[in-house]
């Protein structure tokens, strides 16, 4: 499925220019969105930068790091260097202020529905909550249950609560997860949650395999990470992001702690997240990318980027906290450049707006008229494309939902569209389609008569057994006895002559066409590559280096251990090893076209089936063609392998080697250009 | 001492009269307005600074003094005296008729408080030259106040003459300053009075008259004018602080061949995310104080290839606002002697070349950013740079022929839109009344629209090959459609065309390249205009021989370069005059269109296509206006960027009624879904089918509107204090745009939301 790379942002000092030739004025950044296969392609803007909050009132920001939305419009703005909380009204004009005197260091801040503003103060070490009005009503310190952790500090980073007013916060160096804590009884602590976890790499699997206990402890211990940011919807899941996690960058919880979504693509350096009003998902990047998710943690949107200088609104310095309002508009806090830039949604978000809100809430005939104008706009727009093939479905308009979920690789969507198609196939030629079978068995039958009486068949079968008689093709045939039999066959290939290298470059070469017919014409279900991508010299190429790689450092390996096969018997056998494939594959392809999500375990069977076949009659070939015992077989076997890795070695060597003559050349040419031209 | 106990004697006999002549202005000024208000006229909103009549005061010299703040009269026409301080080469420029005067230097103690040495000197100085020492990248500013500068004047009819002498450093010049009866003056340093004798120390950059106009913090109402994009405010009003640089944009874009280091993010290690900022088009940049109506607009004559211009708010290193040009005299660079980072940084020689800066001032009613564009289309008219065209409405539909994807070891054609699907197009469209079409036809060539160069008539076997392309063309003209072939002339392809020799080297000697963040052709070169020259000609030869006559060249239309031929400089000057030379010859041979040219190619197309609507959106600028379109619109008809890409299609429109810009379409005939393994990534909406209804809608009502106006000039351009934008020409019609998501009530018209209304000027 759509699996995006490592995220990686490239600051190079290089003099490069674009090609001018689409220049949307205005925006300074592009928007992209992804399309089925998760390639990146533009689209248009989503949101336009419309302004900045620079001050509340007359106040300037000292260092904000955090703000809250409340459902009226109020932002709330956490100014850890001012050590209060600043209350303005979208325009910025100020509302208020909250804890002056009382903060010390407050680094979140999270206002409930009901006004309930709850600050996290880092240096107070103690989430502070205060009433609509402003005046403190609780404070909660770090809690004393033992399963908290008698050595673990509590420095409240983040924090937000849901409606019963329990609060999740985010502690510094809290590796154990999300600090749940409940008001009751002047705080409780419920325990942690949303707990990250932690990966080995098969290379930390190994040091801690051979490492002995006194060196493990010298590694440096992999522990959880802990999650930059928070947020609340209304349902009350929690969703958070966690900077360097790969998939679980972003998660979104629910009440049990169990992660709902996986994200198509992510950050590195995810910063904030919020929701929007169409359970959509907004997450920022420090870096001033800002995504757009529907629930489902499908990408729409990714847009903005860093201002490196070039002084245009909507670029960010370094983004702490993202929130979105009733209008749709972005607000994001720039902690660097001391402001919170403002975006508003484009008439084409809007769109995509209204088609989310009406999908979300079950109207999918209603949701194809947006969404129609969209993909009008933009044509490549996966997750219109997927939503218009799921409602095409809802509707039983199975063609149009089968071209829908094709375009937006919508696999299951394809899937229950395509059974249904097929259904309505069947049903229509089942009825013709036996009548032919029944017609092309009488047929049959009256050709044998014909053929028995008269002979008329006579030329043809003489050309036939001609062709039989010749040896090429007495040495193709050969090969399918060589598969039921392959003891007997390497007999044949050994001391009867019945194979050639021409025979097995055939042999081969059936291979490479049917693997490559493979990947590029089997169904849509089993593609591993996308529609209309061809990249035929690789495919060739990689079956031969193995191929050829793997006989030759077999052949060196045999000879040396007193192997009796000829490096042309090696070779001809490991063709002639290939057979199964060759026979079965292509009844294979064909079926993959005609099954769905339901049947692909026949596929799968017919595959595994394949392989171990060939596998089998490598291990017999080895061993016969030799004359090893099974010990023999295995160790050379091992050998080989050994071979191979030196062998690639090797070649690595020599190309590093070559690169830094290369390398030398070109700088001692440039030196004397240099040179020269003074 | 004498001269300031003399200054200290003038201003107790100024500052009463200037009292006196505030009192009587105000009282004129607010019965014009009441009376203004009875007419019901829409009055200009100038923004609202927390400009002060004490500040004003300082502003407006009432009676003809020999001297101002110590600057002596040296020159005088019908409207404006020109004064001037020696020692620093300051100048003040008054308006006669109401006293109003501009100054170019700060002499006023409390601005200069908390300012440090270089930009206190930088404020006091007409001229100011960055030092080019060594090899050393920070250039050092030498001002004529701590700099040890000798300044010999030398008065002469209509201004002066002054040699500029740097003793300390081995260089020096002339400067020649001389006003005109026109109501202009120029400033001046010709090449041939520069010298630098030493070889450490150069002639970096140098700023003429930089705080010519200037003013303190929000002291005074009014804006600069910057030429970005279509044309862009900054309000002089007091920025608090807010931007620590301001505008700095090299006139005609960037220069590929001095590196011009900036930091490219890629986004997932790839994708570019930026867009790039507006090319400055025309070189020009303006100053208006509305309160003491006074202002100029400043035009680049000579020396604008190298040209930086320059406007900066308050907060920005000082606190005063001002704007300027600087002229590179030359530049370091980094020449790299291995591939793993060894470099030197070395020097260029001197670019030579002269400097003329023509400063047009303008006051009374015209002191606004619409009189500097009546005066500058003026100006352009008179010096033959623009020639009064055709203005005739049309609907501009660019259709993409086809592009390459990888295939095997080989390319394969995408085919978009063949000949017979233009054919059908068109049909279809004049069906439905869509008649007015202009045509630019990209990717016709053989092997797509980026195989480059294109050398001859040859066109892709895909779209229809040489014969249906020859017929396209010759129905197209008999229904009267304009259809051009379109190709970039100035950039080569490596993967399609031999480019080992002829192509340019920036400055280091290494080869440009110009990466595309694509898959298909990852990188473009670009040929050196003389082998450009050598391409351009065969292939109009060859298009000439086909009976083919409209043509569009892009790429040689708005990129000039430094470069070297065997490690001598070619400077951007010497790239634009090759250009330059090569289109008046084609455009003389053909229809020949241009795509966004620089101003000086503007009078060799009869067609602006890709005019910028709106600005780069820079943090600091604070209105954006259509300064191009007032300047251009009736002259020669604009057409702007491809709708297909506008996210806010409603707004856009209404942008495209205020600005005059007729609208453009890019047009494929296949779903662009085809291209995404293309360069032409980029296009993902373009679909003929889609578009079909969106065209006869924008053709029908755009048509309409310009109808009214066919082709008058704009004469009058404001954003109200309700939101609507008020267009007039001067034929009388006047537009009224709503932006707004609320209908706007003027002068008993309604104007409902999103959309724009027609009346009369008064």
């Amino acid at each position: 499925m759509k699996k995006r790379s490592r995220i990686l942002l490239l600051a190079l000092l290089i003099c490069a220019m674009s090609l001018p030739m689409i220049a949307e004025a205005g925006t300074p950044y592009k928007t992209y969105t992804v399309d089925g296969y998760g390639y990146v392609t533009e689209t248009q803007t989503a949101y336009s930068p419309l302004t900045a909050i620079t001050k509340v009132g007359e106040t300037s920001f000292v260092r904000p790091v955090d703000m809250s939305l409340s459902k009226e419009g109020i932002l709330y703005i956490a100014d850890a260097g001012a050590k209060l909380i600043l209350i303005c009204d979208l325009e910025g004009k100020e509302v208020g202020r909250i804890g002056e005197g009382i903060l010390s260091e407050p680094t979140g801040v999270y206002v409930s529905a009901n006004n309930t503003v709850y600050v996290a103060d880092r240096a107070a070490k103690r989430v502070f909550v205060f009433d609509s009005l402003g005046n403190l009503k609780a404070e909660y310190g770090k809690p004393n249950s033992p399963i908290y952790g008698d050595n673990m500090d509590f420095k409240p980073l983040k924090v937000v609560a849901n409606e019963s007013g329990t609060m999740y916060i985010i502690c510094e160096g809290n590796m154990n997860g999300i600090v749940q804590i409940s008001p009751v009884e002047g705080g409780s602590f419920l325990g942690y949650f949303g707990t990250n976890f932690t990966r080995l790499n098969p290379f930390q699997v190994l040091q801690r395999m051979i490492l002995s206990d006194a060196q493990r402890a010298q590694l440096l211990a992999t522990i959880p990470s802990t999650p930059t940011n928070l947020a609340i919807d209304k349902e009350g899941l929690i969703y958070t992001v966690t900077q360097g996690d790969g998939e679980s960058s972003l998660k979104k919880l629910n009440i049990a702690g169990n992660n709902l979504i996986i994200p198509d693509a992510y950050d590195e350096l995810c910063a904030a997240v919020t929701t929007g009003n169409y359970e959509n998902i907004f997450v920022a990047s420090s870096d001033g990318y800002v995504y757009e998710y529907n629930e489902e943690g499908e990408l729409l949107f990714v847009f903005g980027g860093r201002d490196d200088g070039r002084q245009r609104i909507g670029l960010c310095n370094k983004v702490e906290a993202i929130e979105v309002d009733a209008q749709d508009r972005i607000y994001l806090l720039d902690s660097d450049k001391k402001q919170i830039h403002v975006f508003e949604p484009t008439e084409f978000t809007d769109l995509l707006h209204e088609a989310l809100y009406l999908y979300s809430k079950g109207r999918y005939t209603e949701s194809k008229a947006p969404l129609e104008q969209v993909l009008q706009m933009n044509s490549l727009f996966d997750y219109a494309n997927k939503a218009m093939g799921r409602a095409y479905l809802q509707e039983e308009n199975y063609t149009s939902a089968l071209k829908y979920s094709k375009l937006s690789k919508d696999f299951i969507g394809y899937s229950d569209a395509f059974w249904e198609v097929r259904n309505v196939w069947l049903r229509n030629n089942i009825v013709p389609a036996f009548i032919m079978i029944v017609l092309l068995v009488v047929l049959i039958k009256v050709l044998k008569n014909l053929q028995k009486k008269k002979g008329i068949f006579d030329p043809v079968f003489r050309v036939f057994s001609k062709v039989k008689e010749r040896i090429l093709v007495k040495q193709l045939k050969y090969s399918s006895y060589f598969m039921k039999h392959p003891v007997d066959g390497c007999y044949g290939v050994r001391r009867e002559q019945k194979a050639s290298f021409l025979c097995a470059n055939l042999l081969l070469l059936a291979f490479i066409v049917l693997s490559i017919l493979n990947k590029y014409y089997c169904g849509f279900l089993m593609k591993t590559v996308r529609e209309g991508r061809y990249d035929l010299l690789s495919d060739i190429g990689v079956v031969l280096l193995v191929f050829l790689a793997l006989t030759a450092c077999n052949y060196l390996v045999v000879t040396i251990n007193d192997g009796e096969g000829s490096f042309k018997q090696l070779y001809c056998a490991y063709a002639y090893c290939l057979t199964p494939y060759i026979i079965i594959k292509p009844f294979v392809i064909i079926i993959s076209n005609m099954l769905t999500q339901n049947e692909v375990f026949v596929l799968q069977f017919a595959n595994l089936f394949i392989e171990v076949w060939i596998v089998i009659l490598l291990f017999l070939s080895i061993k016969e063609v030799n004359n090893y015992s099974v010990k023999e077989t295995v160790k050379v076997i091992l050998l080989t392998a050994f071979t191979i890795l030196i062998a690639a070695l090797l070649v690595f060597i020599i190309y590093v080697l070559m690169s830094q003559a290369i390398e030398f050349v070109v700088t001692v040419i440039r030196e004397a250009v240099y040179r020269i031209g003074n | 001492m004498e001269t300031k106990k003399k200054g200290k004697k003038l201003w107790i006999a100024i500052v009463p009269i200037c009292l006196l002549l505030m009192a009587g202005i105000i009282t004129v000024v607010f019965r014009s307005g009441v009376e203004a208000e009875a007419k019901n006229s829409p009055i200009v909103n100038a923004p609202k600074g927390t400009g002060s009549s004490a500040a004003l005061s300082g502003a407006i010299v009432p009676d003809t003094t020999q001297t101002i703040n110590d600057h002596k009269l040296v020159a005088e026409n019908e409207n404006y005296q020109l004064y001037l301080y020696e020692s620093t080469l300051s100048i003040i420029v008054r308006d006669k008729n109401s006293g109003a005067i501009m100054e170019s230097t700060v002499h006023n103690d409390k601005g200069l408080e908390g300012t440090n040495a270089t930009w206190s000197g930088f404020l006091q100085s007409g001229v100011v030259v960055e030092l080019q020492e060594d090899t050393n990248k920070l250039q050092k500013k030498l001002d004529l106040v701590n700099s040890g500068a000798k300044i010999t004047v030398n008065l002469v009819k209509g201004g002066f003459q002054a040699k500029i002498d740097y003793p300390n450093y081995q260089f020096g010049f002339d400067m020649e300053v001389l006003l005109y009866d026109d109501g202009s003056f120029t400033a001046s340093i010709p090449e041939y009075s520069i010298y630098e004798n030493s070889e450490k120390q150069k002639i970096g950059n140098i700023y003429i008259f930089p705080l010519l106009g200037h003013t303190y913090l929000g002291e005074r109402e009014g804006y600069m004018l910057i030429p970005d994009g279509n044309g862009a405010l900054i309000y002089l009003n007091d920025k608090e602080g807010r931007f620590s640089a301001g505008y700095s944009q090299k006139v005609f874009g960037s220069d590929i061949g001095i590196d011009e280091s900036y930091i490219l993010s890629l986004f997932w290690g790839k994708y570019e995310t930026h867009n790039d900022a507006e090319k400055v088009l025309a070189p020009i940049f303006g100053m208006v104080h509305t309160d003491s109506e006074l202002g100029y607009l400043a035009v680049i004559e000579k020396g604008a290839e190298e040209a930086t211009i320059w406007a900066t708010p308050n907060g920005a290193y000082t606190n005063y606002n001002w704007t300027t040009a600087s002229f590179r005299k030359s530049a370091t660079y980094v020449q790299p002697t291995s591939n793993s980072g060894g470099s030197v940084t070395k020097v260029t020689d001197r670019i030579s070349y002269d400097i003329q800066v023509r400063y047009f001032m303008v006051h009374g009613k015209n002191a606004t950013y619409t009189g500097l564009a009546n005066r500058y289309r003026d100006y352009l008219l008179e010096q033959n740079e623009l020639q009064k065209s055709d203005n005739s409405f049309n609907i501009r539909l660019d259709f993409l022929g086809a592009d390459v994807e990888n295939w095997l070891l080989f390319k394969k054609d995408v085919t978009m839109t063949t000949t017979e699907n233009i054919e059908e197009i068109y049909e279809s469209l004049q069906k439905q009344g869509v008649v007015d079409i202009i045509s630019l036809y990209k990717g016709w060539q053989d092997g797509g629209i980026w195989d480059l160069p294109v050398t001859s008539f040859d066109a892709g076997g895909s779209i229809g090959g040489n014969r249906k392309l020859k017929n396209l063309i010759k129905s197209s003209k008999e229904k009267g459609i304009r259809l051009y072939l379109y190709q970039d002339v100035m950039r080569a392809n490596p993967d399609t065309s031999n480019t080992t020799f002829n192509t340019v080297k920036k400055m280091d000697k290494r080869l440009y390249s110009e990466n595309t963040h694509r898959d298909v052709f990852e990188e473009f070169v670009y040929w050196t205009p003389s082998k450009t020259t050598s391409v351009v000609n065969k292939l109009v030869k060859s298009f000439l021989k086909n009976d083919i006559n409209q043509i569009a060249f892009s790429g040689i239309s708005n990129n000039l370069y430094t470069y070297t031929i065997n490690d001598t400089m070619r400077t951007r000057q010497s790239t634009r005059e090759s250009y330059e030379k090569l289109i008046s010859s084609i455009s003389e041979q053909t229809d020949l269109l241009l795509e966004e040219p620089l101003s000086c190619y503007w009078k060799y197309t009869d067609v602006l296509i890709d005019m910028p609507m709106g600005d780069s959106d820079y943090i600091f600028t604070d209105q954006s206006v259509p300064f191009l379109s007032m300047v251009l619109k009736g002259i020669i008809p604009m057409y702007g960027n491809y709708v297909n890409f506008e996210a806010n299609k409603d707004q856009y429109f209404l942008k495209l009624i205020e600005t005059g810009i007729f609208p453009s379409f890019y047009l494929t005939y296949e779903d662009p879904a085809k291209l995404i393994y293309t360069n032409s990534c980029n296009i993902y909406s373009s679909e003929y089918r889609v578009y079909r209804d969106t065209i006869v809608k924008y053709y029908n009502e755009l048509k309409k509107a310009d109808d009214l106006i066919k082709d008058s000039y704009m004469i009058e351009h404001e954003k109200l204090d309700n939101g609507l934008t008020v267009v007039t020409y001067n034929n009388g019609v006047r537009f009224y745009i709503n932006y707004s998501k609320k209908d706007i009530v003027m002068n008993g018209i309604t104007v409902p939301a999103m959309s724009y209304k027609v009346g009369e000027a008064e």
